[in-house]
């Protein structure tokens, strides 16, 4: 039912890997090959622009000091040409390569930093909205005890009667027993919740953030019969997010679309998950139902704090999906569907790829 | 001579036995209402959402609905005015995590038995519930009636219907077969008709019997 390609990302690294060793190696062999005046050697400034595309830091500086120990074997191995013009030529080299190769980094690094503060900003931000998830995490704990309560008390009618029920106290009893465990376990979800605190920004591969919240949220689309469908572009490049609050936002968006979609047709109770890059420098996420729409008035208000359709409905979910889009530098945004339904997109920063 | 209730009374009393439904989206909440409910020797009937109630074959006895406000889908207010549309008049107790006074001003407004806040007492919850089903048992006795007295105005004729209009004003026999055109003898014999369709021993019992489906008629829309 999902069309999922997983391996896609990989390929896409693979091909990458493949084409800057190509690269390197066609370099090295012209710089090898040519007299000691023609600086080929400058060309690898591309290799290590290619592998700041899609490495990690370490990955980087291997590949520059790679690239330098290239750049001297070729002008020891050269012969043809004045020595002169070669030292210059391979000083200069040399010089791009470590110049490019810090630029590189550091604005990389920039990016991040950029990205923990404005994380600070949300932290701060829904302190303000503790009081709302209160609320709601006593409704989840309210459930099991409403259970827990009356079946104790069917539990003492049934002993009450006359003759006593025991078979049926008993089943009363380990009614209560599964339900206090509930209730205990939703207590240490919240306990989980609060630990996760720090937020954690890393270059993510898109799709792997989307099959995580399906997976998350398979239990809730079968119940409700809802096919989801991902359609991630060829050659996603990597997005920089904590993958933990982006998750949250989708699966947000996505509980909120199988909510929507209660009174759709069977057949129509269907998600699709597209994934975009066509704004250089941004991915877009788009999710996309037949549900019940969202009226034209309220396209601007959604994202606000305490705006809901659903009568028991906080109104937060949207508005701390927000919070958590605009801290990683990306937008959120929905359009309705003329044909019925909503799509609700966001933008994560990407990967620059160069070269 | 007394046709009366003999459509009714057997039926009524083989599915007097009343059904309560429950309507909450968490399984643990509906299983314990069902064995509260069962131990107090009430058979219930339980759905997760409003749709599973609607699309369900529901037995035809006395019955009152334990609504959960908040769902999945519609929620239990909206659900209240959807059955009302419909003309399911099943009393209703609404049970809710949270609610507010707007909320339960709304619920009672639309005619809900109780609005009770979980975790709840069960006394309470049962005490309504018994409410509720005795609401309804009046209600579908007074349905019963109702079609019983509607069914018997369907079967006179447009003579008999006539003549019976004219009988119930005082008008003699004579007077009656002068307005309608007809012999005296074919007015006694519509009018003795009239009195057997309709099983009234007497004038008066005649009177009472249109005033009646006067009423029925004016309060068919309450």
């Amino acid at each position: 039912m999902i069309e999922n390609r997983p391996g896609l990302a990989e390929i896409a690294v693979t091909l990458r890997w493949a084409f800057m060793l190509g690269l390197m190696v066609v370099i090295f062999v012209a710089d090898t090959i040519t007299a000691l005046e023609i600086a080929v050697a400058v060309f690898y400034v591309a290799v290590v622009l290619i592998a700041d595309g899609f490495l990690r830091r370490r990955g980087v500086l291997v590949v520059a000091a790679s690239c330098i120990v290239l750049t001297l074997a070729s002008f020891f191995f050269t012969h043809a040409g004045a020595y002169e013009a070669g030292v210059i030529n391979c000083a200069l080299s040399l010089c791009a390569i470590a110049i490019t190769t810090y630029l590189a980094l550091t604005r990389s690094s920039v990016i991040l930093a950029e990205h923990e503060a404005r994380a600070q900003l949300v932290r701060l931000a829904r302190v303000n909205t503790l009081g709302e998830m209160t609320a709601s995490i006593a409704h989840e704990v309210n459930q099991p005890l409403t259970a827990v309560v009356t079946s104790a008390n069917a539990g003492l009618r049934w002993l009450a009667a006359g003759p006593p029920n025991l078979g049926k106290a008993r089943q009363a009893l380990e009614r209560i027993i599964g339900d206090a465990n509930r209730a205990s376990n939703i207590v240490a979800q919240v306990r989980n919740l609060s630990k996760r605190a720090d937020p954690r920004a890393d270059w993510q591969e898109a799709p792997v953030l989307v099959a995580g919240v399906v997976a998350l949220s398979r239990g809730e689309l079968d119940r409700n019969g809802v096919r989801v469908r991902v359609r991630p572009a060829d050659g996603l490049p990597l997005v920089l997010a904590d993958s933990v609050q982006v998750q949250q936002v989708l699966l947000n968006i996505v509980l909120n679309a199988i909510d929507a979609m209660a009174a759709t047709p069977a057949e129509r109770r269907e998600l699709a998950i597209d994934l975009a890059c066509e704004v250089p420098g941004f991915v877009r996420f788009s999710i996309r139902d037949h549900g019940t729409g969202v009226p034209p008035e309220a396209v601007a208000g959604i994202f606000d704090a305490f705006y809901t359709t659903k009568p028991q409905g906080m109104g937060i979910g949207l508005a701390v999906s927000r919070s958590i889009v605009e801290a990683h530098g990306g937008r959120i945004w929905v359009e309705p569907q003329p044909e019925g339904g909503a799509v609700f997109h966001f933008t994560l920063r990407a990967r620059q790829t160069r070269g | 001579m007394m046709p009366m209730n003999r459509d009714n009374m057997p039926k009524d009393s083989q599915q007097d036995q009343p059904v309560v439904f429950v309507v909450d989206d968490d399984r643990s909440v509906r299983d314990a209402l069902e064995d509260l409910l069962a131990s107090v020797g009430l058979g219930s009937m339980l759905f997760a959402s409003s749709q599973e109630f609607l699309q369900a074959e529901r037995p035809d006895a006395p019955a009152c609905l334990v609504l959960d406000v908040r769902m999945p889908g519609l929620s239990g207010l909206d659900f209240q005015d959807e059955l009302a549309r419909q003309g399911l008049h099943i009393p209703i107790v609404f049970i809710t995590a949270h609610g507010d006074i707007p909320m339960s001003v709304r619920a009672m407004k639309g005619g809900a038995i109780e609005f009770l806040t979980k975790p709840f007492r069960d006394q309470d919850l049962l005490d309504a519930i018994q409410q509720g089903i005795a609401r309804d048992r009046i209600r579908r006795q007074e349905e019963a009636v109702r079609q019983d007295l509607r069914r018997r105005y369907a079967s006179l004729n447009q003579g008999e219907r006539a003549v019976m209009d004219l009988v119930i004003k005082g008008l003699l026999n004579k007077q009656i077969a002068g307005m309608l055109d007809v012999s005296e003898i074919t007015v006694k014999v519509r009018r003795g008709r009239v009195m057997r369709k309709i099983g009234a021993q007497s004038l008066a019992d005649l009177v009472r019997f249109a005033e009646r489906i006067h009423e029925a008629d004016r309060g068919w829309r309450d």
